[in-house]
């Protein structure tokens, strides 16, 4: 697979370093949006290695960015110890119960996955919810107690940041290794991955494992950031913020779900202000995009660069439809 | 728990289980066909319910279920119709995901339009003049109206039945659930059979929505909360399966009601441990067809 190579690196390392230097320039308001645009980057990067890479749609992902926020939370509720712990613990604690919810999950297929991981996330969802001497249930745990030096909201952001990039990078790294090359090969064709000897289960249950602890490990950030925890964040349809990122990123590209995070959270702070209506908003923008460019932002952009630059345009960004192989598609192609 | 605790909670189960199997039939039905998951199948309940509240309002309570039933079948099967012809329609050649997406985002959009049109109160519908009172049932109350649901379900189960197994669009319906490519080969238009399904399966959320306006609050938040439900028992059941909406709906329904009263710190999980336990064990559901790979 393609490396690391120099120009793009410069690019990344640019980007870090504007988005290190945000605090100079942003105002503190404006520095808990991007606080939440760092963490939610993450947290669809992880779950895109699902989507875009091995082409696996589930609903756990809230779930899991749960058990991270209250790996932090229950810490410091039960132990008092410092939540801080909590971003190195969430990685285990979210493998743990990614492998134990996707060994369940993975023994169906497609569709079948996808509701059983709804079902399962909901399992932990109650969990969290109805647990009381446990968890504080429905009222959620608040207040959370962080070090002195986060009261400052830009120490904050940096921790946020430097952890997220650290996180992102690893991403990265898997999604390029030759594991990662396999993921790609199983979104292609599962038969024919399995041909040529991928173990296909055991392939998409390591990534669910590791997408998950990456989603546990988001979810400690936002414990600590935003001294909180409650069961909504691990409702089924808290999922629709992560899958809304990478739609609108695009999610055949690694850098989609960061260009998703900065437009939805922009979109959702100046909508929501000016609309009663934000789910009308979102819902239109949503079905545009499914409608008319399921490449999302980066597609678009790749589209109008490989017409100027005279490139051949991208064959994954192009096709969202099943692939070859899909004996669905031979039933299509008499519909119409 | 005496036996009195027993029938109470049976007999709630059951009314819980007509309205789970009328909501839950028409997801079923979409999904065997046409291999889509409706998440907006909530949405159209939801509309069904707020349709039969104006109505209700404007004809009056004493006969004015049966006009609101009627109406909220056919705006349930109007907005069907737009959203099967207008999005659904261009997705069938693309990937899951992107149907699932945009059925969401018509959660999103109608739960706002919802919001516009009838605004963020609770809405209460009162009860039909024939159906206020109850019955003794071995020394228990059953209002009438539970009594209604229970056997209003089972009718249209029973009309269900007849249309898939004794008419012609029965027929392509059960053809479309094998086989959409032969059914197309034979000369069936089944891009019309896809768009009358749509709207049978919508016209029954939007059913279901009426007959559970008089018998609950009508408000936001109620498509999400009947989703969750009608998932849970057509995963039971099997999707694709009108026979396992009607066993899913009876499990999901009676473990629901009895959950609450053994468990009642944890009755929400004894729905989705049994929905995992099930599919753990046959991951297509009680009655479900494997999906086609």
């Amino acid at each position: 697979m393609r490396g690391l190579r120099p120009r793009p690196l410069i690019g990344w390392a640019g980007l870090v370093l504007v988005a290190a230097t945000a605090p100079l320039f942003l105002k503190e308001i404006e520095l808990f949006t991007a606080t939440r645009i760092v963490i939610l980057a993450l947290w669809a990067t992880s779950l895109n290695l699902l989507l875009g890479q091995t082409g696996l749609v589930s609903f756990a992902h809230a779930a899991y960015f749960g058990v991270g926020a209250y790996t932090s939370a229950l810490l410091w509720l039960h132990l008092g110890w410092s939540p801080l712990i909590g971003i190195p613990l969430s990685i285990p604690m979210g493998a743990v119960v990614a492998f134990v919810t996707g060994a369940f999950a993975l023994r169906a297929a497609r569709l079948y996955f996808s509701l059983l991981t709804l079902a399962l996330s909901q399992l932990l969802f109650v969990g969290a919810f109805q647990w009381y001497s446990f968890t504080r249930g429905d009222n959620g745990i608040h207040g959370i107690e962080v070090p002195e030096f986060l009261y400052s909201i830009a120490n904050s952001y940096w921790l946020v940041l430097a952890i997220s990039v650290l996180g992102l990078v690893a991403l990265r790294l898997i999604a390029r290794s030759p594991f990662g090359a396999a993921l790609l090969a199983i979104r292609e064709n599962r038969q024919r991955a399995s041909f040529i000897g991928i173990n296909v289960k055991r392939y998409e249950l390591a990534v669910f494992t590791i997408a998950g602890a990456f989603a546990a490990l988001a979810g400690s950030l936002f414990a600590i950031s935003n001294q909180e925890a409650f069961p909504n964040l691990l409702f089924w349809t808290a999922n629709a913020t992560p899958i809304f990122v990478i739609l609108i990123g695009g999610m055949f590209r690694f850098g989609g779900p960061l260009i998703g995070a900065v437009v939805l959270v922009v979109l959702e702070e100046t909508v929501t202000r000016e609309t009663l209506y934000s789910n009308l908003v979102l819902g239109v923008i949503l079905l545009a995009i499914v409608l008319l460019a399921p490449g999302g932002i980066e597609g678009i952009a790749e589209r109008i660069l490989g017409r100027v630059r005279g490139r051949r345009e991208p064959p994954v960004g192009e096709t969202a439809g099943p692939t070859p192989g899909d004996a669905q598609q031979g039933k299509r192609e008499v519909r119409t | 728990m005496t036996p009195q605790d027993f029938v109470t909670q049976l007999l709630a189960g059951l009314t819980r289980a007509g309205l789970l199997f009328i909501v839950s039939a028409g997801l079923s039905l979409v999904f065997g066909a046409m291999r889509v998951i409706n998440l907006a199948h909530g949405s159209l309940y939801m509309l069904g319910a707020f349709t039969a509240s104006t109505v209700v309002a404007t004809v009056g309570a004493d006969i004015g279920l049966l006009p609101a039933l009627v109406v909220a079948a056919a705006v349930a099967a109007g907005v069907g119709l737009a959203i099967e012809t207008g999005i659904l329609r261009r997705l069938y050649q693309k990937e899951h995901l992107l149907q699932l997406l945009a059925t969401y985002a018509i959660v999103l959009i109608v739960a706002d339009v919802v919001r516009y049109v009838w605004g963020v109160e609770n809405r209460s519908v009162a009860r039909p003049v024939g159906l206020r009172s109850s019955i003794n049932v071995i020394g228990d109350p059953l209002p009438l109206y539970n009594l209604f649901i229970i056997v209003f379900a089972l009718a249209i189960g029973g009309g269900l039945w007849f249309v898939v197994n004794r008419t012609g669009l029965g027929r392509d319906i059960r053809a479309a659930i094998t086989d959409p490519e032969m059914l197309a080969g034979v000369g069936v238009n089944v891009s019309w059979l896809f768009t009358t399904v749509f709207m049978l399966g919508a016209a029954l959320a939007g059913m279901a929505g009426a007959i559970v306006a008089p018998a609950s609050a009508v408000g936001l938040g109620m498509d999400i909360d009947i989703l969750v439900e009608a998932f849970a028992v057509t995963i039971i059941g099997g999707l694709g399966s009108i026979a396992g909406s009607l066993v899913g709906a009876a499990i999901v329904g009676i473990a629901d009601s009895f959950g609450i009263l053994l468990f009642p710190r944890l009755s929400l999980a004894v729905i989705f441990l049994a929905m995992a336990v099930v599919l753990a064990i046959r991951p297509s559901g009680l009655f479900g067809i494997p999906e086609r790979v």
